[in-house]
This record gives structure tokens, C-alpha cells and sequence, in this order.
């Protein structure tokens, strides 16, 4: 299994895809927290609420790494390497595995990243402003810890809808579509069959409740993780079934 | 060694493959012969685990594919040469292969000498020739150093004399007691190389034998020019074998070409030229699978 963790991993690092996320990561959010900081009157950059906000400008890791999940399983089928791959490792459940952890340590990678963005760009204007920092406070590690969970469960939610999908341009256009107008047209229909509360249930609807930040209509924080996972697994199971079923031709 | 028994597989209304069956013998070449969509590439993949047939089984040194313990290191195989990321070097194509195996990285530059692609390793794939592409696949394949090869019509895409130098790479590779599944729809391509053939048409058998036996059943198939022609036809004609005249003024004559060598050495006749006529060749494999063109 570490065999298999390790080619995936050496598969995102050769392709030239690999720097793009590194660049959009470090560019979104630094963009975002200078915005934040920027668009905030002096006094209340010392708050608690709005450094955990900065914080929370990490959370492009996310879009990042569901993006990253459905890419490095599509990939192998646009480009038919999917080949070489099953012939290496017949098993297909195992490489799905593989994928599901490489895209796990992207993830965690993309985040930590993100963080040391928002470091970088709030702690030397934050002290040149003479803000008073909330490091010391648990709320900031907290919402990086969730920030840093959030970012795993969007890396295994792309690697599910990947197995499922497999063609590249279908599951990336789609995932997108259904986040932006899929999920808000149905608590639309939820709302008129009088259903709203079921809204919360909706896949994207837990992953915003599992980053923390949201309130409103959204699960509290641990059920929201656990929808996900809900999802995760349903999705992923599906996938990989689909998966090992298929002829590669 | 390979076995493919009672084997059956249909894509929406195509029987790709019909109740084939055939052996492959361990140490020997075997060329796996039809027209384009006869059914090989389908029943490789099979083989090798990728293709779920609808009937009966594939086995691989005696179990299925997918049972083999670090498979990579029991079978190489070449299929599609276009199954590499684009943007990915050929280097990093193997390394990525070879970290899924466990195989040691210096065992990629090893690959790489032996299929001539060192200097090319470092392009991204996107920029490779046909040929580099097959030299790569076949890279890919030698890997794990295995004691079976199958190959998907490695020939395709070469130009004379890579297919020399793919011929002579399969000689040395069977020299050094593997098994090789080589299919193509050029019989004369692995009629030089393979040690038996197994022809398919429309996913059914149409002949496993030996490839002198296949040749021996040519009618015309060996091409003789010598200055004792007639002498030779004479002896021929005597021995009941159909001589015919072809271009050039040569015989084109029913046998094998070690009888008709054996019967000019044994009268002391000078040959200037023994071959099999490939192009007899391509009319026999026509007359085996229906006489049908596909492309």
C-alpha cells in the first residue's frame, strides 16, 4: 500500500498541473486575507472574531483539493494511464485507496500552505498596525484545526466523485454546477414541498457546515462531519464498485 | 503459461470475443494473429486482467491475472502506446510505474538503455515520436524483468528499422527463456520471429500451429531463384510438390524452404535466393480468416 501511495504521489508532483496548485493556493489566499485585513477599520483588527476570520481564508485548500481529488482519478482515464496503473496494481480497490490518501496529503500539504500565506501576510501588518494578536486564544487554532479537517474531507470528496464520474471534463464541470446552482435549486424545491429541513443534508451543504465558519441553516459542526463522511463513503463506494466493475479498454 | 479457455466477451451488440480458446507454451513466441478487430486486443486485455469477459477464464502461469503476487514482475505487457500523461517525461513515467511495483529507480535508467530511450527520458511524452512511444511501452513492460511479455501490435508505428531492432529485441528476450504473446494482423511480421501462431478471426479460432506448418500449408510460399532451375523443378515435380513460375524467373514452390535446400544441396544445385514470399504470406493468412479486408 505505501507502494501505491507513493506512485500517486510521484504522479502529481511530474505533471506540470502540480505548480498551478501550489500558485492558485499561495495567490487566493493572500488576495483574500489582504482584502480582509485591508477592507477592516483599525480598530477592530484586534478582534477574535476577525483573526479567526483570517483563518478562515485558508479554506481555498478545499476548492483546491476537491479539485485535485477528481483530477488525479479522472486523469488516469482521459489519458488512458488507468492501463498501466490496473496492470501494476490489479487490485482496484487498493489504488482508489492509494489515491484517496495521496489526495488526503495534498490536501493537508495545500492547507498547511494556505496557513503560512495568512501568516505571512497578517502577522507582520497585523504588528506594524499594532493590532493585538489572538494566538494565544484556542478559537484560532481551533479554526485552523477545522479549516485543515475541511480541507480532507473536500480532497476525499473529489477522489469519490472522480470514481464515479471518470470523465474529467463531466465530473469537474458538474461538481461545479452542483455546488452553485444544483444544491441551491433543490433547498429551493425543499422549501416549497415544505422539506427545508433536509436542505442541510444536501452533500455541499454538510462540507460548508464541517469548515466551522457558517452558521444559518447548516448542521452544527460534528453532525456536519459526519454527513460528509456519509457522503464520502456513499459516493466512494459507489465509485469504486463502478470502478472494478469496468472493462478498460 | 497463458491459457485462455472457452473465452466469451460482447460490447453492446460486437461478440468481440466467441468461446476462444488457446494455450501458450512456456520459452516460446507466439504470434497472435487476425485482421483489425478480430478480437485480440480484447482477449490480451482479458488476459491481463483489464477486460471482465462474459464467459470463461484467463489464466497467467497458472493463475488469473489478477491473482499474481507483484505482477509486474511476472508479466510485462505492451498495449495502446498512446496510455502515457502527456506531460509527463518518459522518465517519470516509468519511475511512477516502478513505485507502484516496488522496483528500484536504478532499474528505470536499465529499461531506458535497453529500449535506446535514455536520451530521450527527460521530453515530456507529449513531444515523442510513435516509435519512442512503443520503445517506452516496451521499457514499461521489461520493468520488472518479467518471464512473460504480451504484446498489443508493437510494430504499429515503426518505421523499418525499429521494426528490425523490436524483432531482434524479441529474439534476445526469448533467447533468454521467456514467453512472448505477440499479436499483429501482418503475418509476415511475426513470421520471422514467432515459434507458433495463433490465428483468430470475428473472436473465434481459426488455426494454433506451428509457423512452419502454417508456411508448409502456403501455397507458393517459398521463393527459390537459383541458376539450376530446371534441374530443381525437375526433383520437385518428382517429389509431387507444385512448382509455379514467379517474377523474376523464380520458382515459387509448395514446400518449406529446408526441403527445397535440402534437395538442392543433396544434387549439388547453387541457389541464389530461399525465401518465404511474404507477400504468398498475407495470402494465406487471407485465405485462413475469411479472405476478408477490414481496413
Amino acid at each position: 500500500m505505501t507502494a501505491l501511495i507513493r506512485s500517486e504521489l510521484l504522479k502529481i508532483r511530474t505533471t506540470r498541473g502540480w505548480y498551478a496548485y501550489l500558485i492558485v493556493v499561495v495567490l487566493l489566499t493572500g488576495l483574500a486575507v489582504a482584502v480582509e485585513i485591508g477592507s477592516t477599520a483599525d480598530g477592530e483588527r484586534g478582534g477574535l472574531d476577525f483573526q479567526v476570520g483570517l483563518v478562515d481564508t485558508a479554506g481555498f485548500a478545499a476548492l483546491l483539493a476537491i479539485i485535485l481529488g477528481i483530477t488525479i482519478v479522472t486523469t488516469e482515464f482521459r489519458h488512458g494511464t488507468v492501463t498501466p496503473t490496473f496492470l501494476a496494481a490489479p487490485h482496484r480497490e487498493r489504488v482508489i485507496a492509494a489515491k484517496a490518501i495521496a489526495g488526503v496529503l495534498v490536501a493537508v500539504l495545500l492547507a498547511l500552505l494556505a496557513f503560512a500565506v495568512v501568516a505571512a501576510v497578517a502577522l507582520p501588518w497585523l504588528t506594524l498596525v499594532d493590532a493585538d494578536l489572538q494566538l494565544g486564544e484556542g478559537e484560532v487554532g481551533k479554526r485552523a484545526a477545522q479549516v485543515l479537517l475541511s480541507a480532507i474531507l473536500w480532497a476525499f470528496m473529489g477522489v469519490a466523485i472522480g470514481t464515479l464520474v471518470q470523465s474529467q471534463v463531466a465530473a469537474l464541470v458538474g461538481t461545479l454546477i452542483w455546488i452553485f446552482l444544483g444544491e441551491t435549486l433543490l433547498i429551493g424545491l425543499f422549501g416549497l414541498l415544505d422539506i427545508d429541513g433536509l436542505a442541510s443534508y444536501l452533500p455541499f451543504q454538510a462540507l460548508d457546515g464541517a469548515d466551522g465558519s457558517s452558521g444559518g441553516d447548516l448542521l452544527s459542526y460534528w453532525p456536519a462531519v459526519g454527513v460528509s463522511l456519509g457522503w464520502v463513503a456513499l459516493l466512494g463506494g459507489l465509485g469504486t464498485e463502478r470502478t472494478r466493475r469496468r472493462d478498460i479498454t | 503459461m497463458i491459457e485462455v479457455a472457452n473465452l466469451s466477451k460482447r460490447f453492446g451488440k460486437t461478440q468481440a470475443v466467441a468461446n476462444l480458446s488457446f494455450r501458450v507454451e512456456a520459452g516460446t513466441i507466439t504470434g497472435f494473429l487476425g485482421p483489425n478487430g478480430a478480437g485480440k486486443s480484447t482477449t490480451l486485455r482479458s488476459v491481463l486482467g483489464l477486460v471482465h469477459p462474459d464467459a470463461g477464464s484467463t489464466t497467467v502461469l497458472g493463475v488469473p491475472y489478477r491473482e499474481l503476487e507483484r505482477p509486474l514482475h511476472r508479466v510485462g505487457a505492451v498495449l495502446e502506446a498512446s496510455e502515457v500523461h502527456p506531460g509527463r517525461s518518459g522518465r517519470n513515467h516509468l519511475r511512477v510505474l516502478a513505485a507502484a511495483a516496488g522496483i528500484p529507480r536504478s532499474r528505470v535508467e536499465e529499461v531506458l538503455a535497453l529500449v535506446e530511450l535514455s536520451s530521450g527520458a527527460k521530453r515530456r511524452v507529449k513531444g515523442y515520436s510513435l516509435g519512442m512511444r512503443q520503445r517506452l511501452g516496451l521499457a514499461a513492460a521489461l520493468l520488472g524483468d518479467p518471464e512473460v511479455l504480451v504484446l498489443d501490435e508493437p510494430a504499429n508505428g515503426l518505421d523499418p528499422a525499429g521494426i528490425r531492432w523490436l524483432r531482434d529485441l524479441l529474439r534476445s528476450l526469448a533467447a533468454e527463456g521467456r514467453t512472448v504473446l505477440v499479436s499483429s494482423h501482418v503475418l509476415a511480421e511475426v513470421a520471422q520471429t514467432a515459434d507458433r501462431v495463433v490465428i483468430i478471426h470475428r473472436g473465434s479460432l481459426v488455426q494454433q500451429a506451428a509457423i512452419s506448418d502454417v508456411l508448409a500449408g502456403a501455397k507458393g510460399a517459398t521463393r527459390v531463384r537459383t541458376p539450376g532451375a530446371e534441374r530443381l523443378r525437375e526433383l520437385l515435380v518428382a517429389e509431387r510438390v507444385t512448382v509455379s513460375e514467379g517474377a523474376g524467373g523464380a520458382l515459387l514452390v509448395d514446400v518449406h524452404p529446408e526441403r527445397v535446400g535440402e534437395l538442392a544441396a543433396a544434387n549439388g544445385i547453387v541457389l541464389h535466393e530461399l525465401t518465404v514470399d511474404s507477400a504468398t504470406l498475407e495470402e494465406v493468412f487471407l485465405e485462413l480468416t475469411g479472405g476478408e479486408t477490414t481496413e
